[in-house]
C-alpha cells in the first residue's frame, strides 16, 4: 500500500521527463511556460502549443510581449477568412499530423504568414493612419518616380531584391503554385506593398514577435536602413552629442514607458531617433509618420520643403512642423540655442542648394543639351556618376550632418568632399564644352538587366 | 353656444379627415418598411438575398436587423428619418426608369459614405464591456473617444459584412473561424495620401 504512491510518482515523473523532452529544444535549457488561464479560442491554443514546440524562439518572443500580456494570440493577427488569396496553404498539413500536439483537424483555421499594417489597424487604427501618410509607407512609389537605377534598369533584379527592396520593400506576389513568390519574400521593408493593398510593415521597427515599443524607441531600430554612404543617419547620430550621451546613459533609460508618457529628461537623457521624429514630447503628440516633423527634404537632389517635394508632396506646412520640432528641442534646450542651431542648418541647406547643387545641375543640363552627354542611360558616363555622388552621397552627408550636428559628417564626409567633387565635375565638364568632345559612354556597363517597368500595383492607373 | 357647435363640427371634421390620413400614412410606412418590400425592386433583390444569408439575420439570439435599421437615420432623428425614407423611395422609383443598369459597387460605396455610427450603435452600444472578447478594445476606444482628426466610422473596419454574396447561409453561432474586422479600408488610408503633383 505504501509503495503504490511512489510507483505512481515515479511513473508520472518519467512521463513528465518524456513529455518535456519532446517540447525542449537544445538552445532553450528551460522551456518558457504557458498555462492557458485566460479565455482564448481553442484554435489559438493549438497555435501556441504547437509553435512552442516547433518554433520556440517565436513562442518565447511572443510570450514576453505586451500582446501576450493582453491576451492577444497568434490568431488575432494571422487569421484570415476562407477564400483569401494569402492563405498559407502549406500550413494546413500540420493539422493532420498526430505527432504534433494539437495536430487535429478540428483546430484547423486559415492563416496567412504575412501580417500587414491593415491587420494591425484592427487594434491600432490611428497609428496605421499616420503611418500610411509617411514617406516610409510610400517609399516604393517615390523611388520609382526618381531613381535612375530602377527606371533605366542599371542594376539587376537580384541586386534590387537583396539591396534596394530589402529596406524599401517588395511588391508581395502569389506565384503559380499559390504560395508567396520567393522573389518578393521574406521582406519587412517599410514600403512593402501587401496583397491586401496596404503599404509597409510594422515589423520593420517593432520586430516580430515582440512588437516592442521599447525597441522602436532605440536608434538600433533604425540603423538597419539608415546608414552607409548615401544617408548615414546612424553614424551621424553616433557622432552627435545626442548619440554619445545615449551610449553613456542608455542603461538608465526607461524605454518601456507607456505610450504617450516617454519623457525627455526623466525617462531618457538625450533623445534617440524616435525621441525627436516620432515620440510625443512636451505638447507635441506622438506620430507614426516619421517624416511629419521635417522642414527640409535633405535627401532630395535640390533641398526643398516637404510640401514641395514633387514625387510625394507632404500634406504638412513646414513652418508648423518646424514649430513642432522646436517644441521637441525645447524639452532640453533654450530658445536662443534652438534659433542659432537652425540658422546654421538653414545656411548649410542654402549653401548646398545655391553654391553647389544648382550650378552643377545647370552644367549637367547644358552637357545634355549640347549632346556631349548621352541621356539614354544614367551611370554609363563618368560625369553622371560624379553628379549623382555629389547630391546622393556627399551632398546628403553634408546636409544631414549639419542637421543632426555631427561635425565630421557635415565637413570631412560632407562639404569637404562636395567641394572637390564639384571642382572636378566642373573641370571635366568645361573640358568637354571647350573641346566639343563627347563623353566616353561605358560599353560594358555590368549587370544592367533589371526590369524598367513600374510595378502596376504601385501605379494602378 | 353657436361657437361651441362650430368648434365641435371643426374638430369632428378634423378627426374624420386626419384619422384615415394618419392611419393610411402609418399603414404605408409599415408596408414599405419590410425587406420584402425593398426586394420588390429587382435592383435591390441581390442585396436582400445576401442579407438573408448573413449573420445579421442568423444568430444565436434570434435578432434580425432589417434594411431600415442600418440604411435610414436613427428614429430619434424623427424628421430626418421620414424625410430620408420618402426621398429615397421617390428617388428610387425615378431612377428605376431613368438608369439602364444598376451599379451595385457604386451604390455600395454611396451607402458607406452615408452611414453614420448612430445607425450601428442603435444595437451595438456595449463595445467596451465584453470581458470574454477583448479584441479591438483599443480600436473601439479610438472610435468612441476619437482624437480630433482621427474620427472613424464603424464601417471603416466592418465592411462587406452583410451584402457580400455567399454560397451558403451564415450562422453567427456556427462560424468556423472567429469573426474579425478586416481592418481599416485601404480606400480610407488612400484618402490620407497626398495627391502627387502632375507631370512627375
Amino acid at each position: 500500500m505504501r509503495k503504490m504512491p511512489f510507483a505512481v510518482c515515479l511513473g508520472a515523473s518519467l512521463l513528465m521527463i518524456g513529455g518535456s523532452a519532446v517540447a525542449q529544444q537544445p538552445n532553450f535549457p528551460k522551456v518558457k511556460e504557458y498555462r492557458i488561464e485566460r479565455n482564448i479560442p481553442p484554435e489559438a491554443q493549438a497555435c501556441i502549443e504547437c509553435h512552442r514546440a516547433a518554433t520556440p524562439g517565436i513562442f518565447a518572443d511572443w510570450a514576453k510581449s505586451r500582446h501576450a500580456n493582453a491576451n492577444i494570440t497568434c490568431l488575432d493577427c494571422h487569421l484570415v477568412q476562407p477564400g483569401d488569396v494569402d492563405i498559407a496553404k502549406g500550413h494546413e498539413k500540420y493539422y493532420g499530423r498526430s505527432d504534433l500536439p494539437y495536430g487535429e483537424s478540428r483546430y484547423k483555421v486559415p492563416i496567412a504568414s504575412i501580417v500587414t499594417p491593415k491587420d494591425c489597424s484592427r487594434c491600432h487604427p490611428d497609428e496605421t493612419t499616420q503611418y500610411s501618410r509617411s514617406k516610409h509607407a510610400n517609399t516604393l512609389e517615390i523611388i520609382w518616380k526618381l531613381d535612375p537605377w530602377l527606371n533605366k534598369g542599371m542594376n539587376s533584379d537580384n541586386e534590387r531584391k537583396t539591396g534596394c527592396f530589402n529596406c524599401h520593400g517588395t511588391v508581395i506576389a502569389i506565384d503559380a503554385k499559390g504560395s508567396i513568390d520567393p522573389t518578393t519574400w521574406p521582406n519587412a521593408g517599410v514600403g512593402r506593398l501587401n496583397l491586401d493593398g496596404s503599404k509597409g510593415s510594422c515589423t520593420s521597427c517593432h520586430t516580430r514577435h515582440r512588437f516592442s515599443v521599447a525597441e522602436a524607441r532605440m536608434p538600433e531600430a533604425c540603423d538597419q536602413c539608415h546608414l552607409g554612404p548615401d544617408h548615414p543617419q546612424i553614424e551621424i547620430y553616433e557622432e552627435s552629442k545626442h548619440g554619445t550621451m545615449y551610449h553613456a546613459y542608455k542603461d538608465e533609460y526607461n524605454f518601456n514607458a507607456a505610450g504617450g508618457t516617454w519623457t525627455a529628461g526623466i525617462d531618457y537623457r538625450a533623445p534617440t531617433c524616435a525621441g525627436c521624429h516620432m515620440s510625443g514630447s512636451g505638447k507635441v503628440f506622438t506620430t507614426h509618420d516619421v517624416t511629419e516633423r521635417l522642414s527640409w527634404e535633405t535627401q532630395a537632389p535640390l533641398t526643398v520643403r516637404p510640401q514641395d517635394f514633387k514625387p510625394f508632396p507632404a500634406q504638412t506646412d513646414w513652418q508648423t512642423e518646424r514649430g513642432k520640432m522646436r517644441d521637441v528641442c525645447r524639452q532640453c534646450h533654450g530658445d536662443s540655442w534652438i534659433d542659432d542651431f537652425y540658422a546654421g542648418f538653414d545656411k548649410a541647406v542654402e549653401e548646398y542648394n545655391e553654391v553647389y547643387f544648382k550650378p552643377a545641375k545647370a552644367m549637367l543640363d547644358e552637357l545634355y543639351a549640347k549632346g556631349l552627354l548621352d541621356k539614354t542611360k544614367f551611370f554609363d558616363e563618368r560625369l553622371e556618376v560624379e553628379f549623382y555622388e555629389l547630391w546622393h552621397h556627399e551632398g546628403r552627408r553634408a546636409r544631414m550632418g549639419a542637421m543632426m550636428m555631427a561635425p565630421d559628417y557635415a565637413w570631412w564626409h560632407g562639404f569637404y568632399e562636395v567641394k572637390f567633387r564639384f571642382a572636378n565635375f566642373m573641370e571635366e565638364s568645361r573640358h568637354l564644352i571647350e573641346t566639343g568632345q563627347k563623353a566616353y559612354v561605358a560599353k560594358d556597363f555590368p549587370n544592367a538587366t533589371g526590369n524598367t517597368e513600374r510595378p502596376k500595383e504601385v501605379f494602378p492607373e | 353656444m353657436k361657437r361651441h357647435i362650430i368648434a365641435a363640427v371643426l374638430v369632428g371634421a378634423g378627426i374624420l379627415v386626419a384619422f384615415p390620413l394618419f392611419s393610411m400614412t402609418y399603414y404605408t410606412m409599415v408596408r414599405t418598411s419590410t425587406p420584402e418590400f425593398c426586394a420588390s425592386c429587382h435592383e435591390i433583390k441581390p442585396a436582400v438575398m445576401a442579407w438573408r444569408a448573413s449573420t445579421h439575420t442568423n444568430n444565436a439570439v434570434g435578432v434580425v436587423v432589417d434594411c431600415m435599421d442600418c440604411h435610414l437615420p436613427a428614429p430619434h432623428r424623427t424628421f430626418d428619418f421620414f424625410f430620408s425614407k420618402t426621398y429615397h423611395g421617390a428617388k428610387d422609383v425615378v431612377k428605376h426608369f431613368l438608369i439602364d443598369e444598376y451599379d451595385r459597387e457604386k451604390n455600395r460605396q454611396a451607402a458607406y459614405a452615408s452611414f453614420t455610427n448612430e445607425e450601428c450603435q442603435k444595437c451595438h452600444r456595449s463595445l467596451l464591456t465584453m470581458p470574454h472578447n477583448r479584441g479591438a478594445m483599443r480600436a473601439h476606444r479610438s472610435v468612441l473617444y476619437a482624437r480630433a482628426g482621427y474620427e472613424k466610422k464603424c464601417i471603416d473596419c466592418h465592411y462587406d459584412l452583410v451584402h457580400d454574396d455567399k454560397a451558403q447561409v451564415m450562422f453567427r453561432q456556427y462560424r468556423k473561424t472567429p469573426y474579425q474586422a478586416k481592418g481599416l479600408r485601404v480606400e480610407r488610408l488612400e484618402m490620407q495620401r497626398p495627391q502627387p503633383a502632375k507631370g512627375v
